[in-house]
């Protein structure tokens, strides 16, 4: 029951519809008493020998009203019912959905995306459920259930209809008994399905390494491990449900003994006819839908309360930043003050970062070197506000960045992530994805910045080329540069490029660096790379060592220093004069 | 989507699709039998019950005749039958349940099975998501209708054919009558399946455009908002759940007009036209009020099944869908290469000789073009080139990823085709440039199912690929949970255990796929050293975009759009002043720069 009190505010939303669609569900239940009754009547007629034509076909053409009444009511509340219970699905999935979007990456590496798209699809479908079915199982097993009891008790005989409920309570007590045990198996149920979805998943994602190692037989164990689970599992709801209709089958029955018997008594007596024995055998046979139904509505009920709370409990996850009440909705310009004394990923134990300090000029380039894990990502994340508990204070332009609302500050900043991700859809759009309304120039000149207009030139479908789920048909540096594109298209007033030329020959990485230079003369940008080369142009390089700034000048500078980033450099010089050495003799 | 799209099947194909899945349920017929025997003797039991009353009403009740003793046995007939009917019910339910459960399991496996049996192209075509729906969600379709519509509608049929036989023995003339309520149901069920399944495509159509929309917006959700497009993915999530919800609106409307409603309708003429008969009897002969009340409960139990099994056509018409694209992917031609599987065939030293080879992935542009190399045991190849040169797909061919038709790859002296499977998968070794690593921890990544490999083969691969301090380092070490995709490590540490998993089976060829490109240069510099070791006595091909790894291959192939143009060692490409000694500069100028 506590669900429905949960959804108490969309019923109340919904009011119209669901008081017309209950008032409609009632009417049915008192129509419903009519053909029984008129059985029973002609039945009477007929042993009698009262019977005549007119008489047949008035009672006749009354079932005939009645029925055709009963099958336009019932096409109407299943609009309003079932229909509200439909709007509810698509406010949950699309609350859902925005909610997902105002998420921090940090609640997404907390979950994964399988039980993410449950909860926005089964949950959500579980829920829908209660509001619809739900509410028709509850109204229809009080209403059918309590008319027809009382026509039996007030148009037939009461005492016979007390005797014919005797067993009735322990239906209500074995279904309800049985919602319990079901609702903790279907759990289990659900999970091990949710694995087998998760593992298959997976293994698709990773089919190539799959094929590398030549493991498909283990994995195929693995799954058929994960798949007896599930056979297990269900295996044990199945013992469950199975009880729910053989119960009522044998309560009823019972109760339909009972009624022949002392029905017979009671004939016999004088205290009732025949046709009222046929006509209540035909009620005791309506009563078995709002028994099912009253089984059912705990089932329906124990799935939506679950899935309504998993969603609640979604939904009620905070977002790891958010806008200060006056926050500035202006994009930030200027320059860039990093103060950061200490900052710890939540859950960490060891801070990512310590002591950095660096002041980055409007139109400056900031080179972020060091290995992998000593913080590069971290200053990034910071910068681009994913992350708010630190000790310390990140400035852009007049004001620290807390103050901007996060959108303006992510209008300013143009991301490259490492991880290059792009969407189904075409290239034109890929790149247009900040403005899918942009001109063609805009679109073109961004590629060619990104030195990759040419490659989708050679595509036979050139721009419209669509890219699969995670641009399959690309290579790892054709992705990189349309993300780079993907950033360049949003002139932001910052570019971020997080070791996204990683994949990308030398012979392009200069002409990529050069074009920036040349595209972007007054915009800021920050280049991580362990390539060198990437950042010799640096107005400031900083060299990071287990989150600390270990050295940090330009390029000349660090070299005079002949530290960290003199002996990185020395490594790739020896290389080089290897190779010298071999052509000077050449 | 492409194929999420074609869901429109003829009755013909509906029938294939079904006749198919039944075939599924061959290995269980016992099984079956035993399930079915259980069915008629409920069934049996559901036309007793109404028959005992009517003698009692008949025989005893209106002649006013109590026999105690005759009584007493009827009743007790009567009662023992629906207990016996309740236990036997639960048992044949169960049984049928259990049987469905099976079913699907082994039609999992088949799919997942085949999954693994199919070659890159048809992943390279086929988004993930659509693939693990086959499995997973339409499979849990197909047990929907084996458990709700299948088993009820044998049921029914049971049923049916039960009452009519009862209603036969008792009045033929009724029972005749009744039998034009068939033809009326059948019209129905004919009428709701045709619209139905149109309105049921366009439902899941809807349905699945918006899980798709869910799933890539929940993948690329750190890019939707660092480019802060939240607002307009809402708005277009917004509007194809606006779709999706007027789609099932409509098939609402629809199942209100031609399902429960109308059946209601149609027993409702049942009654009618058995009033009447009775009644119209009844002006010229007597008529026993029992037989009425027989009539009356068989109809009631007539059409409650049929209820039951309209309201789950739509599962019946789902699961027809999902088990035609399971099929699709069951049949599916796009095969890995195939192997001839000769046992008598090793890998001895690990010869390695392209000839010939011209390769297309579309048929129509021709991305390698009649390639030609030899890689002698223990040395290595480097591949050179711009991205798009066809370096990476002379790898997908030597990993037997895809087919080819045109030239010949050799392994010491065989053709490569004729290697057995499981010889190529152990013997070559593959870096990817981009490491996946699979939910579990990092043992499990380095096993990789291999129960074979001891604690201490773990340990020594990743030792050697100098993974074991970071690994060591970690909370839990070896046993350290890896998340989905190994998102919390960074790049060069999932490369380092992608490394040290390759390392672990002890390959004879190695083949690295630009794997050293997402690594910064001090861990390279660690893992360049442990890749010379690895290399001694490895025939190695590796692809390298950096040109000062690969200095030392004894033998380098500068490839441009698809054709080998350069080929020597890295001195002999130099002294070429070709397209190497270009790409070379351009390397060694851009540090010079700095310098």
């Amino acid at each position: 029951m506590k669900v429905f009190f949960e959804l108490g505010w969309f019923f109340k939303e919904r009011k119209k519809q669901y008081l017309v669609g209950i008032s409609l569900l009632i009417m049915v239940a008192m129509l419903q008493l009519v053909p029984p009754k008129i059985i029973g009547v002609v039945v009477d007629e007929i042993g009698g020998g009262s019977l005549t034509v007119g008489s047949l076909v008035k009672w006749l053409s009354l079932l005939a009203a009645s029925a055709i009444l009963m099958y336009v009511i019932r096409y109407y509340w299943r609009i309003m019912i079932f229909g509200s219970s439909m709007t509810l699905a698509k406010r949950l999935r699309a609350k859902l959905f925005h909610h997902f979007t105002s998420m921090a990456p940090s609640f997404y590496q907390k979950r994964r995306i399988g039980d993410l798209m449950a909860h926005a699809t089964n949950d959500v479908s579980a829920v829908q459920q209660t509001a619809g079915n739900g509410v028709l199982t509850l109204v229809d097993s009080i209403t059918t259930g309590g008319f027809v009891i009382l026509a039996m008790a007030i148009t037939i005989d009461w005492k016979l209809t007390l005797i014919a409920l005797i067993p009735m309570p322990f239906m209500a007590l074995s279904t309800n008994y049985y919602g319990k045990l079901l609702h903790a198996r279907f759990h289990h149920a659900q999970a091990a399905f949710s694995d087998l979805n998760d593992k298959t998943q997976e293994s698709i994602t990773g089919i190539k390494v799959m094929k590398t190692f030549g493991q498909d037989k283990e994995d195929i164990a693995d799954f058929k491990r994960l798949s007896d689970e599930v056979v297990a599992k269900n295996t044990r709801v199945a013992k469950v449900d199975s009880l729910f209709d053989p119960t009522i089958s044998l309560v009823v029955g019972i109760s339909f003994f009972l009624t022949i018997i002392f029905g017979a008594k009671f004939v016999v007596a004088g205290d009732m006819t025949l046709g009222d024995l046929v006509s209540f055998t035909s009620y005791l046979g309506l009563l078995v839908w709002p028994m099912l139904a009253f089984g059912l509505l705990f089932n329906i009920m124990e799935r939506g309360s679950a899935s309504y709370d998993r969603i609640q409990n979604l939904l009620a996850e905070k977002m790891d930043v958010e806008d200060k009440e006056d926050a500035l909705s202006i994009r930030p310009q200027g320059d860039i003050e990093f103060n950061i004394n200490s900052f710890t990923f939540p859950g960490d134990e060891t801070p990512a970062l310590k002591d950095v300090q660096f002041t980055l000029k409007r139109g400056e380039t900031l080179g972020v070197v060091g290995k992998t894990g000593a913080g590069k990502t971290a200053i990034l994340k910071l910068l681009m506000r994913e992350f708010d508990g630190y000790d310390g204070e990140i400035r852009y332009g007049d004001h620290v960045i807390g103050d901007y609302q996060a959108i303006k500050l992510r209008e300013a900043i143009g991301y490259v992530p490492q991880e290059h991700f792009l969407f189904s859809a075409s290239l034109y759009q890929n790149i247009a994805f900040t403005n899918p309304d942009v001109g063609e120039d805009e679109v073109t000149n961004a590629a060619r910045i990104a030195q990759i207009h040419d490659d989708i030139l050679r595509f036979t479908e050139g721009y419209n080329t669509v890219v699969g789920e995670r641009g399959v048909s690309l290579s790892g540096g054709q992705k990189q540069r349309i993300s780079i594109a993907r950033a360049l298209l949003m002139k932001p007033e910052l570019l971020i490029l997080d070791d996204s030329l990683s994949a990308v020959d030398a012979k392009t990485e200069e002409a990529i660096l050069e074009s920036l230079k040349e595209a972007r003369t007054d915009a800021t940008t920050i280049i991580t790379s362990h390539r060198l080369s990437a950042l010799v142009h640096a107005h400031l390089i900083i060299v990071l060592h287990e989150g600390a700034v270990v050295e940090k000048g330009t390029h000349d500078e660090l070299m005079a220093l002949k530290g960290r980033y003199f002996e990185m450099y020395q490594l790739q010089q020896l290389e080089q004069q290897v190779e010298e050495g071999v052509s000077q003799h050449e | 989507m492409n194929e999420e799209q074609k869901i429109t099947l003829t009755g013909k194909e509906q029938w294939h699709v079904l006749k198919r899945l039944l075939t599924y349920l061959k290995p269980h017929k016992k099984s079956i039998v035993i399930a079915l025997m259980l069915l008629l003797i409920t069934v049996l039991g559901d036309i007793v019950g109404p028959l005992l009353i009517k003698i009692f009403m008949d025989d005893y009740l209106t002649p006013r005749h109590f026999p105690t003793n005759t009584l007493v046995i009827l009743a007790t007939t009567y009662i023992g039958i629906q207990i016996l009917n309740s236990v036997i019910s639960y048992l044949q339910m169960l049984r049928f349940n259990i049987l469905a459960l099976k079913v699907i399991q082994q039609l999992r496996i088949d799919v997942y099975s085949k999954v693994h049996k199919l070659g890159m192209r048809y992943f390279d075509k086929t988004p993930a998501g659509s693939i693990v729906s086959r499995v997973t969600n339409d499979t849990e379709a197909i047990m929907e209708m084996f458990v709700s519509v299948l088993i009820g509608f044998v049921q029914s049929g049971f049923l049916v054919i039960g009452v009519y036989i009862a209603m036969f023995a008792l009045n033929w003339k009724l029972a005749l009558a009744t039998v034009i309520l068939l033809p009326i149901l059948f019209c129905i069920v004919y009428i709701y399946r045709k619209y139905s399944a149109f309105y049921y495509m366009d439902m899941r159509e809807r349905l699945s455009q918006l899980n798709a929309k869910l799933a890539e917006s929940l993948s690329g959700m750190s890019i939707v908002q660092a480019f802060r497009q939240e607002k307009r993915f809402r708005d277009e999530f917004d509007e194809i759940n606006e779709k999706h919800y007027k789609a099932v609106m409509s098939s609402i409307k629809l199942d209100g007009l031609l399902l429960r409603p109308v059946i209601d309708l149609v027993y409702a003429f049942g009654l009618i036209l058995m009033l009447s008969f009775f009644g119209i009897t009844s002006f010229s002969e007597p008529v026993e009020i029992g037989v009425i009340y027989a009539f009356v409960s068989y109809i009631n139990r007539f059409f409650e099944p049929i209820n039951q099994v309209m309201q789950r056509l739509s599962i019946f018409q789902q699961a027809i869908v999902s088990a035609s694209r399971v099929f699709t992917l069951l049949d599916d031609k796009e095969l890995d290469p195939q192997q001839l599987d000769d046992p008598s065939v090793k890998m001895s030293d690990g010869h390695i000789e392209f000839s010939n080879v011209t390769f297309s992935y579309d048929g129509k542009t021709d991305v390698l073009k009649d390639i030609s190399f030899t890689v002698k045991p223990g040395e290595t190849v480097a591949l050179v080139g711009h991205t798009g040169s066809g370096k990476s797909s002379i790898i997908n061919l030597l990993m037997r990823f895809y087919e080819f038709e045109r030239g010949e790859i050799l392994i010491d002296g065989q053709s490569i085709k004729n290697f057995p499977k499981q010889t190529l998968r152990q013997q070559m070794g593959l870096v990817l440039q981009d490491p996946f690593l699979f939910y579990g921890n990092i043992e499990s990544n380095i096993k990789l199912f291999n129960e074979n490999m001891s604690e201490e083969d773990v340990k020594a691969a990743a030792e050697f690929v100098q993974a074991d301090q970071f690994i060591e380092s970690m909370p839990n070490g070896y046993k350290h949970l890896v998340s989905e995709r190994g998102s919390t490590f960074s790049s060069g540490q999932r490369q380092l255990i992608a490394f040290a998993r390759t390392i672990a089976t002890n390959p004879k060829v190695l083949v690295l796929d630009e794997a050293t490109a997402t690594i910064d240069t001090e861990t390279e510099v660690a893992i360049q050293a442990s890749l010379d070791k690895m290399r001694q006595g490895r025939t190695t091909i590796a692809i390298a975009h950096r040109l000062s790894t690969i200095q030392d291959a004894e033998q380098i192939l500068v490839l441009h759009h698809g054709e080998i143009v350069e080929r020597g060692t890295h001195q002999e490409l130099l002294a070429k002043n070709g397209l190497y000694h270009k790409m070379y500069q351009l390397q060694n100028g851009l540090v010079q720069e700095v310098g």
